[in-house]
């Protein structure tokens, strides 16, 4: 069984061998600092190395930029490039580069050839109708631009959707991506930073717009969200996306509750990183406590973020050794498990 | 007292139209309306309001950040009158995000909140040196010291800060209040904090008890 067969499989609800064993995030920087000072090797430092190295399933993610080297730079953390209507007028035609254009032939080589080896999963990411906005207004002024701008919200939101369907036709006809992500970030420790009503005006329109297009190649779409997303997890399913991750337990998810009100929805991520530290015993534990979940839905383990730098190598070892025995134990040979919803189609 | 109008301010303020609050809170003070009263009474009236919407997630962090910025548009009105009644402001904190620490949004929200309760914030920024969080406490007398922290690898920063305030001798004359997204309430325990909040709503309220508590009130 491919990786990408038994990805399929699983969130279609069928048998698989075992549950796929990745990680979906790149390592800080901070932690693979560390482990090359306790044996991992210096040339071992790409993300597909270090999956390598310790025997992770590899999942490797595809970003895209809609700037353009004529697009103004950010000039400073946190802060953005657009203020106001007259900003955006200007800034617009320095975005959205042609479609053929985003990702080169090269990469497009590189993501067949890993992907026929068999051992690869392949995620494309764009950034949210959340996250979007973000990035032009800056953090504080896209806080504020649901009050202030709301008709340029929409304006930047439409222009950036109408761009995203013809990005998405064009990559998806070149190569399969295993699943997709929307880069959001919109939940802290507490929930959303926004409420339902300002989703449903500012956000869901375009979502529902987008994801028919990426369902009409077979392709699921996943939301990550950092933070407390359990009111999220219900907006995003009305949208139609089939998934989300981290699934951060420090903000105090529980993802059991999740396939409780969401069944038909994958999960991934949800092993909380800040036990890794205490060594195995606390691993397994946390291992434990996530199986149940494992066993009633399509829920994939994987740090529910980045490792922390306070991580041994020996310990991630550990880690990866206890991944490999919970992921055998998850089969779904009764076929109890719901599809999620592009595999119905 | 024209009660109708206060509690006008206070809806205005709610719904985050700050225009509205300066022209009512100018109205106000041409009624005869004490800035103390108007400042009690309306403002931090309705920014409570908001801080308990904000803790039951009835209200978002846009719906906070309009509020506040209404209340501060009332705010710039009513300080030289307030001086000029000799109205002193309920204590006085220094907030930031620890060094190390970029992330802002958290700590703004906490120092608008607890603007909210009528005590003068004295904010550092981000990426903060301990050294300057115990000159900015000396400086202003503050009874408060509010650090922020969103990364793992900071969040020992906060304990750093205390560290700090110890050596200096002047950790007894302030309450030490943390918060942000990776801290907990053993963290704070384990650092020596004096005082740990899940949001900035209750940091807002606690801010306000802690400094009562200093004062003996």
């Amino acid at each position: 069984m491919t990786a990408s067969e038994r990805f399929r499989r699983y969130l279609s609800g069928q048998p698989v061998d075992r549950a796929p064993a990745i990680e979906w995030a790149p390592w800080w920087h901070l932690t693979v600092n560390r482990w090359h000072t306790e044996g991992l090797p210096t040339e071992c430092a790409s993300v597909e190395a270090i999956q390598e190295f310790f025997g992770l399933d590899k999942c490797l993610q595809t970003g895209v930029s809609y700037h353009t080297p004529a697009t103004p730079p950010v000039p400073g953390q946190g802060l953005g490039i657009v203020e106001d209507e007259a900003d955006w007028e200007r800034v617009k035609r320095t975005l959205f580069p042609p479609v053929e254009t985003v990702i080169p032939e090269a990469h497009f080589d590189y993501l067949q050839r890993t992907h026929n080896r068999g051992d690869t999963l392949h995620f494309f990411t764009v950034e949210g109708f959340f996250w979007y906005p973000r990035t032009l207004f800056g953090i504080e002024n896209h806080l504020y631009s649901f009050y202030d701008y709301p008709e340029l919200y929409h304006d930047m939101c439409e222009t950036y959707s109408d761009w995203l369907i013809d990005l998405f036709r064009y990559v998806f006809s070149r190569f399969h991506f295993d699943f997709m992500s929307f880069a959001e970030d919109m939940s802290y420790n507490s929930g959303p930073m926004i409420s339902e009503a300002c989703f449903d005006e500012f956000l869901a329109p375009f979502y529902r717009k987008v994801i028919p297009v990426i369902h009409e190649y077979g392709i699921p779409v996943f939301i990550d969200s950092d933070g407390d997303i359990t009111m999220a997890v219900d907006w995003y399913a009305k949208v139609g996306a089939d998934g989300m991750f981290p699934l951060e337990r420090q903000a105090g998810v529980d993802v059991s509750v999740y396939l409780d009100k969401q069944p038909q929805m994958a999960f991934l991520g949800h092993f909380d990183k800040m036990c890794m530290k205490h060594g195995k015993e606390a691993m397994k534990a946390e291992f434990e406590r996530i199986l149940p979940s494992m066993a009633r839905g399509k829920v994939i383990v994987s740090v529910d973020h980045q490792t922390p730098p306070d991580v041994s190598m020996d310990c991630y070892k550990d880690y990866v050794a206890l991944l490999h025995e919970y992921c055998g134990k998850v089969t779904h040979k009764d076929g109890h498990i719901n599809t999620c919803p592009v595999f119905k189609k | 007292m024209n009660a109708a109008l206060l509690n006008e301010i206070s809806e205005k303020l709610q719904r985050g139209k700050a225009k509205d609050v300066s022209a009512l809170v100018t109205q106000a003070l041409e009624e005869g309306i004490s800035a103390e009263a108007i400042l009690n009474e309306g403002l931090v009236v309705g920014m409570n309001l908001v801080g308990d919407k904000f803790r039951n997630n009835e209200v978002f962090v846009p719906e906070v950040l309009v509020a506040a910025r209404a209340m501060n548009a009332g705010l710039k009105i009513l300080k030289p009158v307030l001086s000029n009644e000799g109205v002193e402001p309920l204590g006085t904190a220094v907030i930031c995000t620890v060094k190390g620490d970029m992330h802002d949004i958290g700590k703004n929200l906490v120092k608008m909140m607890i603007e909210g309760q009528g005590i003068a914030c004295v904010d550092l920024g981000v990426d903060v040196e301990p050294a300057a969080i115990v000159a900015a406490v000396k400086e202003n007398n503050a009874q408060l010291v509010c650090l922020s922290a969103l990364l793992t690898t900071t969040m020992m920063g906060q304990k750093d800060v205390i560290d700090a305030l110890v050596e200096a001798g002047i950790r007894d004359t302030v309450k030490v209040m943390v918060g942000g997204a990776p801290i907990t309430q053993a963290f704070a325990d384990e650092i020596g904090a004096d005082c740990y909040t899940l949001d900035a709503a209750s940091a807002a309220r606690e801010a306000k008890r802690l400094i009562l508590e200093m004062k003996g009130a």
